[in-house]
């Protein structure tokens, strides 16, 4: 799924400039507990938190995390953005609970970035 | 470099670079007395199908092959160009960036467009070709230049011969600095990425070092050391403080154990999964303390040798685009 | 509105702790690991889902009054907590997949984030 059907679908507003919006997605996930997304850690994901440090986005660079979509509408502060900036992580503020979300990119046909028994 | 900032750069670029970065000088002009005839010489000899018509310097007009080709049918040959030439030119300033022109391009359909200077002295033609070159070789310099780091650091190990090189990567992390947390091992990981090391690798080594750096961020009184020591075959990340250490090691690598205060937890950290997290990057782990003197984390990556040699050549691409599981 | 028995039969979910709110009925549901936003949104009836497995997410349960909470992930409560849950009449479910997964198949049952209007 394209980064930019995914805008669509939880109706996101791209917060960082540049972004490519052909960028291809392989995998989603929700999560608030960064420990949880450096596990499940694989290229190209989609990250959906309703969290907005600077740490998610240090994460989503470690972990090689495509884009960050925060929930409920919550904006990161400068430092978070600027992070993204620098790191080029799009990051995209959205309307909606993770549940809804979740929900809709579910039924959009996007895959869950199932957790591997062996870290890759 | 991944797709995204490829594409941002030449946006930069379109906006940045000036025509007279790109455009090509000494064209070839003819002066307003110039007969027809001669103009039908020129034009043969340097097969070209137009050119511009420059009197002292100042361009005054632009004559064409199509201008020539009337000219002869009426019988005109003899004839100045200053009476057959076109006087309304659509022109480009020299100091105006590569947009204006390709904006101009698009609007009026031309395929040239004669640059002049702000007295309107002609500086030269520019076409489109000229515009793709310059923005080529501008994108070249920038590429050629993360090229021969990239390059330089990838053969520190070939060039620098010893029984066992390395190099140590040394940094200090403060204590309770959740804002700056993390910047240590994204320049380990950065390390790793130029000298060359594989997609899989590297992030192994990030998750790793960036568990251990958020350890000594959460947990210690004084903060730490986290240090990366890079040889050709293995990686090996130390993370040391001096206090308050572990009091049951085994409970504190129970997957879920935690003593993180809540504030914490509530950033998405010290859900107790830090340290399973780096057992599962690591090729073997080593924890050691003693509550009252201190804790030592070493964490030991191999790098395997690499079945495909794309992956090695490229790292920069694999952070996002390689598959590796 | 679906019965909590129907997503544990639909879902292929463990059931631990208190088994007697199987035949409530699930409203909405909410996805989070934060236990404060837990605390914030989630509310009576609701079906909460994270990968959270510590003693503190039957706290929250408990005080919500929520219909389950969907733990994820393969992450398994210590007996304490099932314990715990048993007694303050909390309805913890097992599940090996991700929480996108489970939410998205809570989804296509008709759970959604906010509940139905009348």
């Amino acid at each position: 799924m394209k980064l930019r059907d995914i805008i669509r679908v939880v109706e996101g507003k791209v917060l960082t400039e540049g972004v490519n919006l052909d960028m291809e997605i392989s995998c989603a996930a929700g999560a608030d507990l960064m420990s949880d997304v450096l596990a499940f850690a694989k290229p190209n994901a989609l990250l959906l938190t309703g969290l907005v440090n600077p740490q998610v986005v240090r994460t989503a660079e470690m972990a090689d995390i495509a884009a960050i979509v925060f929930v409920r509408g919550k904006m990161p502060g400068p430092e978070t953005i600027a992070l993204a900036r620098e790191k080029g992580i799009p990051l995209i503020a959205a309307p909606y609970t993770m549940f809804e979300m979740c929900g809709r990119l579910y039924e959009a046909g996007m895959a869950s970035c199932d957790l591997d028994t062996k870290q890759g | 470099m991944s797709q995204v900032p490829q594409i941002t750069r030449i946006q930069e670029l379109i906006y940045e670079l000036p025509i007279e970065r790109v455009v090509t000088r000494n064209v070839i002009t003819v002066s307003p007395d110039t007969t027809m005839s001669e103009l039908k010489e020129i034009l043969r000899i340097n097969r070209i199908s137009g050119t511009p018509v420059v009197e002292g310097g100042r361009l005054v007009g632009i004559i064409s092959i199509e201008d020539l080709i009337k000219a002869l049918e009426s019988g005109d040959i003899q004839a100045p160009v200053r009476e057959r030439m076109a006087t309304r030119v659509i022109t480009v300033q020299a100091n105006e960036s590569v947009v204006e022109a390709v904006k101009k391009f698009a609007q009026y359909k031309v395929g040239r467009l004669p640059v002049v200077n702000e007295h309107g002295d002609l500086v030269g033609i520019l076409t489109g070709g000229d515009i793709t070159r310059g923005l080529l070789e501008a994108i070249g310099l920038d590429y050629h230049a993360e090229e021969i780091s990239r390059y330089r650091a990838r053969h520190i190990f070939e060039d620098i011969v010893s029984d066992q090189t390395g190099l140590i990567l040394r940094y200090h992390i403060k204590p309770r600095d959740f804002t700056g947390g993390g910047s240590a091992s994204s320049k380990i990981k950065r390390a790793l990425d130029r000298l060359g090391a594989p997609p899989l690798i590297q992030r192994r080594v990030a998750i790793a070092a960036y568990e251990a750096e958020m350890n000594l961020i959460i947990h210690t009184d004084n903060g730490g050391e986290l240090i990366a020591e890079i040889q050709p075959e293995v990686i090996r990340i130390v993370a040391t403080d001096n206090g308050p250490g572990i009091a049951d090691i085994e409970q504190a690598m129970q997957p879920g154990f935690s003593t993180a205060p809540n504030w914490i937890r509530e950033l998405g950290f010290g859900a107790g999964m830090g340290l399973a997290n780096i057992k599962k990057c690591s090729d073997s782990m080593k924890l050691e303390s003693q509550v009252g003197v201190g804790t030592r984390l070493e964490i030991v990556i191999r790098i395997q040798p690499v079945m495909s040699s794309g992956n090695a050549a490229r790292p920069s691409e694999g952070q996002q685009k390689q598959e590796t599981s | 509105m679906i019965a909590l028995a129907e997503i544990v039969q639909k879902l292929n979910l463990e059931v631990v702790g208190s088994a007697e709110n199987l035949d409530r009925r699930v409203v909405a549901g909410y996805a989070s690991d934060l236990l404060s936003c837990a605390m914030n949104r989630a509310k009576k009836d609701y079906v909460w889902v994270t990968l959270q497995s510590h003693a503190n997410v039957v706290a929250v349960a408990s005080l919500l009054d929520l219909a389950a909470v969907i733990i994820t992930e393969g992450n398994r409560p210590d007996d304490e907590t099932i314990a715990r849950a048993e007694s303050e009449g909390v309805c913890l479910l097992l599940t090996p997949k991700t929480t996108f997964t489970v939410v998205g198949e809570l989804t296509a049952l008709g759970v959604r984030g906010e509940p139905e209007q009348p």
